[in-house]
């Protein structure tokens, strides 16, 4: 079943008297396992997108179905619930808690619940990204990639239907930038994981299924990967 | 719930731990808000316990006099049995009668004393040196009447001409009471040429009692006129401890200003946080947390902060208490009495409330922020 299904999204803002349309008008649907990238020039609605797709934000016009259900009119607690069970977000500048340990950061969106396993979990999470020797490090003792991965291993934990990612690959070296493509292909592969990356690097573009180009909010062309 | 929080209370630890100074601070302002304020109440007990000290124990005293402006001098025996009817039956009633007579210590030259008649002076007297009982022609005279004038049991003393022999000196009295033997000679109500009494002591058992004791008198003796005048030394008491708790309000009072401004001071430390720490906020909103959580997190902060500056206040109070009651009560134990660990677990809680009531508004900020709002960056 389609996991995210969005028709006819606008976002609008209105900035002294000026109207702007970060988004106008754009369909998106999203299938388990694919691996999509959003690339576009800045300012074109990237970041925008994501939000909404995420739950993060409400489109002005236009339907959002996660799994078949309408979550567009939905209030910030039912969106923050929905967020947690089937959503992981991978931020542009990592966005570590800087006073927890890198497995703490891992379990930190399961936190709350005091579930025993979360802790182990984390920790096979980190093992598998191959962090194995970096579990108890706090995120200054980390390199800019080990935060990244640090980062993907919290967008896990919960078990996403959807991880996404903005700008995942954003300020590494190519070496292990492709380390972290091949964790989302992996991801999507074996666990079905729909990701959605936006990103300025083609380097992706060798891993996803299909890329989707932004232009001032609207789709252009798209071009399938080896389809 | 306290498993739920545990995982808060690691957030909250390791930020407060972040900027140690900072947190050190601004709990500081409680530390110094609690002490205050138990350390004013712990002195107010002690001012208060120091002077009951010296009161002694006269809550259930009353003394009965003819009202002389209604022209009573004297207390008749009917006035006694009246009396009698309305004390309870354990409850000591002694009339005394007194008259003014030239008496001689040692020979020397007679003074004008006051000779206190009691027909059985055994119900509210002990003595310290001779017997009080039985009690027919001797005189029992006060320790401070016995120091001056170096007066013992077998001492001869001259009342109008006659002597009489010393029979006892009486232990010390309460300094308060208007029993109190110390400067008073007594003799037997045989003595005595006239018939009507000048005060009558009535002893109960308890302050209650006694203030029941003394509104049944004045009903049956004070019916047509006001014959007579009841004094209660219980109600004194109780009017100067009422006093005493208005000066505790007042001190504590005072002391939880400093405690406001210990408020302000977290609540400028927890809004200096929130604004450093709006993308994390940002973040945890993002992977699921409800904005009560958020509030949860930043309440803990704060509660933390009140809980440590609290245990260290009342550590310091304890300690300030000692020195208080040393010097003030002469026992520094008595810092352990009950109402010194009502005003500590007030001053307390009153830490750890200020500092939760002033991370109320900056949990509210930081809850309610707009995640995509803090990320944009
Ligand atoms: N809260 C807002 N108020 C006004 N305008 C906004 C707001 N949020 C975004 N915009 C505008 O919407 C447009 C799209 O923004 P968005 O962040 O989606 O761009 P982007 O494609 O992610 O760019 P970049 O590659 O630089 O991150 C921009 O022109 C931006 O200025
Ligand atoms: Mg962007």
């Amino acid at each position: 079943m389609t996991v995210i299904d969005a028709q006819g999204l606008v976002k609008r803002y209105r900035t002294g008297g000026q109207t702007l349309y970060a988004l106008a008008g754009i369909d998106f649907a999203l299938e388990p396992g694919e691996f999509v990238s959003i690339m576009g020039p800045s300012g074109s609605g990237k970041t925008t997108l994501l939000n909404i797709l995420g739950l993060l934000d409400t489109p002005t016009e236009g339907t959002v179905l996660l799994e078949g259900q309408d979550v567009t009119g939905l209030g910030d607690s039912k969106r923050t619930s929905l967020r947690k069970q089937t959503i992981g977000f991978v931020f542009q500048h990592f966005y570590l808690l800087p006073t927890l340990t890198a497995v703490e950061n891992v379990e930190v969106p399961l936190l709350l619940d005091s579930d025993p396993g979360v802790t182990k979990r984390a920790r096979t999470l980190l093992e598998r990204l191959g962090l194995g020797e970096r579990l108890d490090h706090k995120p200054d003792e980390l390199s800019g990639g080990q935060k990244q991965r640090v980062a993907i291993a919290r967008s896990l934990i919960n078990s996403p239907k959807v991880v996404l990612a903005d700008e995942p690959t954003g300020n590494l070296d190519s070496e292990t930038g492709r380390q972290i493509l091949d964790e989302f292909r992996r991801i999507a592969d074996e666990d079905d994981v729909a990701i959605v990356a936006v990103t300025h690097d083609d380097l992706v573009n060798e891993y996803v299924d299909r890329t989707v180009h932004l232009v001032d909010g609207t789709i252009g062309r798209e071009r399938k990967n080896g389809g | 719930m306290a498993g739920r929080f545990f995982p808060a209370a690691l957030m909250a630890r390791r930020n407060l731990t972040r900027t140690k100074m900072r947190s050190l601070l601004a709990s500081l302002g409680i530390v110094i808000g609690v002490v205050a304020i138990a350390s004013l109440g712990m002195f107010g007990v002690a001012l208060q316990y120091s002077f009951t000290q010296n009161l002694g124990d006269v809550g259930n005293q009353l003394t009965v006099y003819p009202n002389s402006g209604e022209n009573v001098t004297e207390l008749t025996e009917r006035d006694i049995r009246a009396i009698r009817r309305e004390a309870s039956a354990t409850a000591t009633v002694s009339p005394v009668m007194t008259r003014v007579e030239p008496v001689s210590y040692n020979r020397g030259d007679p003074v004008r004393e006051t000779i206190y008649g009691v027909e059985n002076p055994a119900e509210l007297y002990e003595a310290q040196e001779g017997r009080v009982s039985p009690f027919r022609t001797g005189a029992l005279v006060g320790s401070s009447v016995a120091d001056e004038h170096d007066l013992h049991p077998g001492s001869q003393i001259t009342v109008n001409g006659t002597n009489v022999r010393v029979q006892a000196v009486l232990e010390e009295g309460e300094p308060f009471s208007s029993t109190n033997p110390d400067n008073r000679v007594i003799m037997s109500t045989n003595s005595f040429s006239q018939r009507g009494y000048s005060e009558v002591y009535v002893i109960e058992s308890t302050g209650t009692a006694a203030n029941e004791t003394a509104m049944g008198i004045r009903e049956s003796l004070n019916e047509r006129e006001e014959r007579v005048f009841v004094q209660e030394l219980g109600s004194i008491v109780d009017t100067i401890e009422q006093q005493f708790q208005i000066i505790n309000t007042v001190l504590a009072g005072i002391a939880s200003i400093s405690l406001l401004v210990a408020g302000i001071s977290i609540l400028n430390v927890m809004l200096m946080s929130t604004v450093e720490r709006r993308e994390e906020i940002g973040v945890l909103r993002a992977v699921g947390y409800q904005k009560r959580d958020v509030l949860k997190v930043m309440l803990m902060e704060a509660t933390l902060l009140g809980v440590l500056g609290g245990i260290a206040g009342v550590v310091l109070s304890i300690g300030a208490g000692l020195a208080i009651n040393h010097y003030a009560v002469g026992d520094a134990m008595a810092v352990f009495r009950l109402p010194n660990a009502w005003y500590v677990g007030a001053a307390f809680t009153f830490g750890v409330l200020t500092s939760i009531v002033s991370g109320l508004y900056p949990a509210w900020k930081a809850a309610s922020e707009e995640p995509v709002d803090a990320l944009r960056g």
